[in-house]
């Protein structure tokens, strides 16, 4: 199922955050969603998740106007903030979601030990959240965002403060779930992480500045690097 | 509904504050309020001359529950003086060639209060055409402030503890994001609400229970109704309390916030809760009183304590309550659109 923007504009007050945004991403890619901070990319995803509603424009997938509670079903979310319950352990943090997106009974039990063994926190299941660490409470976020097998993952900055070796382990289960056919929309403002995608949208204040396959993003600088295209952007808007 | 509702149940047990605030503060709370409001063994002291005061009269004072300070005439003379340096006599009695009685007091206050009665007692023992006989429809003459007002207190305490901690959670639950995460599952905004209210609501069943067998059974607060409809009350008012809570958190961004709206939310209601009876606030302003859930609690409960009321007398103030927290339903879930339109 893919996703197509067409023209999705929004406002805070007199403040344009999303300006005239269009872009379509396939079924099974990774797009990455990059800007420096306050460039729109929450509220993007914010949009495309339903959470917001847009001044104008539409967000389809497939055929299908967002808001929709079928879509909303199929759709995953982990938020830039970890969104836990602390005074739970990550067990009952997972029942809890599992039961709200109705997980079968008989097989909830066995995701959720699967999920746990993906994000490496099995041994920690019973521990409260309050008492585990910022990595731990990233894996857990993700665990939960992908307990109910989501067709379409949105990911906030799920990078962000997060150590080089931890970083590395949870793009290996973002490439994991692509294998299974997992479409992601991942947002970050760490340059690096570009190459780990299928698909770049890069925003700039609001605007789409540049939307293509990284290969092609990369090559649209003489360095081989994507905060050139920022740096440009930011030149030309500095132009009178 | 379930799924959230067992959430809010296990997410309260493990955290032991909340534990406290809901099951134990207000007994704490009651157990002061029962001592300070509670039977005084109180004995005022009053200072006489008594080269000037009849001798019926010192006899009749010394049969009070009262201790009696001899003071020479000047001291009787310069009463305030006497009472400035003096501190621990609550009153100077004299009876000055010119009038009858005259007593001079510190202040106005209850020593001050005991003494008078203490001494009005005495006349009365001397002039039995003057002892004045005072009946009650409901309650006695000496009952205490405790057994008069003890009812509002319940009231109070099922409201406040739960407003609190509801009202905390749903703003805890928005800034730390998991509302929004909620809000991305298939479960339907009605159902927010409804779990949010039935999770606390096991917890308010737990309160009144343990708040009205104690105040009743320890405390002896007295109680002439049904204490399955006092129970009632307090657990229909805690409902309120949890949608009251929940549209308070809609106007507040942080935890500290909503203390800071405690002063427009709860004391107002404290007022008009019947600790002030409302034929005596001015400006028809008593009518207030109907916009305020705790008042509907209170006057159930004061229906069934004091004056022995059944369903057929409280059902009017259990429909306010009811209607109330409705309405807050229907305000919550619609608030709700602000994180999913649908």
């Amino acid at each position: 199922m893919d996703i197509q923007l067409s023209h999705v504009k929004k406002s805070f007050g007199d403040t344009a955050v999303i300006k005239d945004v269009s872009f379509t991403v396939a079924a099974g890619e990774i797009c990455c969603l990059l800007g420096p901070s306050g460039s729109g990319k929450t509220t993007l995803i914010r949009l495309m998740i339903g959470a917001l509603p847009a001044d104008s424009g539409t967000i389809r997938y497939g055929d299908t106007e967002m808001p929709n509670m079928a879509i909303l079903k199929r759709l995953g979310f982990m938020p830039q903030n970890d969104a836990l319950y602390e005074d739970l352990s990550a067990q009952d943090n997972l029942a809890f979601f599992g039961g709200l997106y109705h997980l079968p009974k008989a097989t909830r039990h066995a995701r959720i030990a699967e999920v746990l063994d993906m994000v490496e926190l099995a041994g920690h299941k019973h521990k409260l959240v309050k008492n585990y660490s910022g990595g731990m409470k990233k894996r857990l976020s993700l665990a939960i965002s992908i307990l109910h097998k989501p067709d379409i993952l949105f990911l906030d900055e799920p990078t962000a403060g997060i150590d080089p070796v931890l970083r590395r382990k949870i793009w290996a289960q973002f490439q994991a779930l692509k294998a299974q056919g997992t479409t992601i929309i991942v947002s970050t403002h760490v340059m690096d992480e570009v190459i780990e995608c299928d698909k770049g949208a890069l925003l700039y204040n609001g605007t789409l500045i540049e939307y293509d396959s990284v290969d092609r993003l990369l090559k649209k600088t003489a360095s081989g690097r994507i905060e050139d295209l920022f740096f440009a952007a930011s030149e030309s808007e500095a132009r009178p | 509904m379930i799924q959230l509702a067992k959430r809010v149940i296990r997410q309260t047990v493990n955290d032991k504050r909340s534990v406290m605030l809901i099951l134990v503060a207000p007994l704490l709370i009651l157990t002061l309020v029962y001592f300070l409001l509670g039977d005084s063994d109180y004995v005022a002291t009053v200072a006489i001359d008594p080269d000037a005061v009849p001798a019926p009269v010192i006899n009749a004072l010394e049969q009070q529950e009262l201790e009696l300070v001899d003071i020479t005439a000047d001291e009787a003379d310069q009463a305030l003086d006497y009472l400035q340096q003096h501190e621990d006599v609550d009153a100077v009695l004299r009876f000055p060639e010119t009038s009858g009685m005259d007593i001079t007091l510190y202040e106005p206050s209850t020593k001050g209060a005991t003494a008078m009665s203490e001494i009005q007692e005495a006349m009365a023992d001397i002039n039995p055409s003057a002892e004045t006989t005072v009946s009650y429809v409901y309650g006695t003459q000496d009952q205490s402030l405790f057994d008069s007002l003890g009812y509002v207190f319940l009231a109070l305490f099922s409201f406040f503890f739960v407003f609190i901690i509801s009202a905390m959670a749903l703003v805890r639950e928005r800034s730390r994001g998991t509302l929004e995460r909620l809000m991305m599952t298939p479960i339907r905004r009605g159902e927010v609400i409804a779990g949010y209210t039935l999770g606390y609501s096991v917890f308010a069943v737990i309160q009144a229970i343990i708040i009205v067998l104690y105040a009743i059974f320890v405390l002896q607060l007295s109680n002439e109704g049904n204490i399955g409809w006092v129970l009632l009350t307090m657990v229909l008012l805690a409902v309120t309390a949890v949608s009251f809570g929940a549209t308070i958190s809609i106007f507040a961004g942080s935890e500290l916030q909503v203390v800071q709206l405690i002063p427009f939310t709860i004391i107002p209601q404290v007022f008009f809760s019947g600790l002030i009876p409302l034929d005596l606030i001015p400006y028809h302003l008593g009518n207030l009183s109907y916009i305020m859930p705790i008042y509907y609690g209170a006057a159930a409960i004061k229906g069934i304590m004091v004056y022995g009321d059944g369903f057929s007398d409280i059902w009017g103030y259990l429909a306010g309550l009811t209607t109330y927290a409705l309405v807050l339903y229907i305000i919550n879930t619609q608030a709700l659109k602000k994180f999913r339109k649908l």
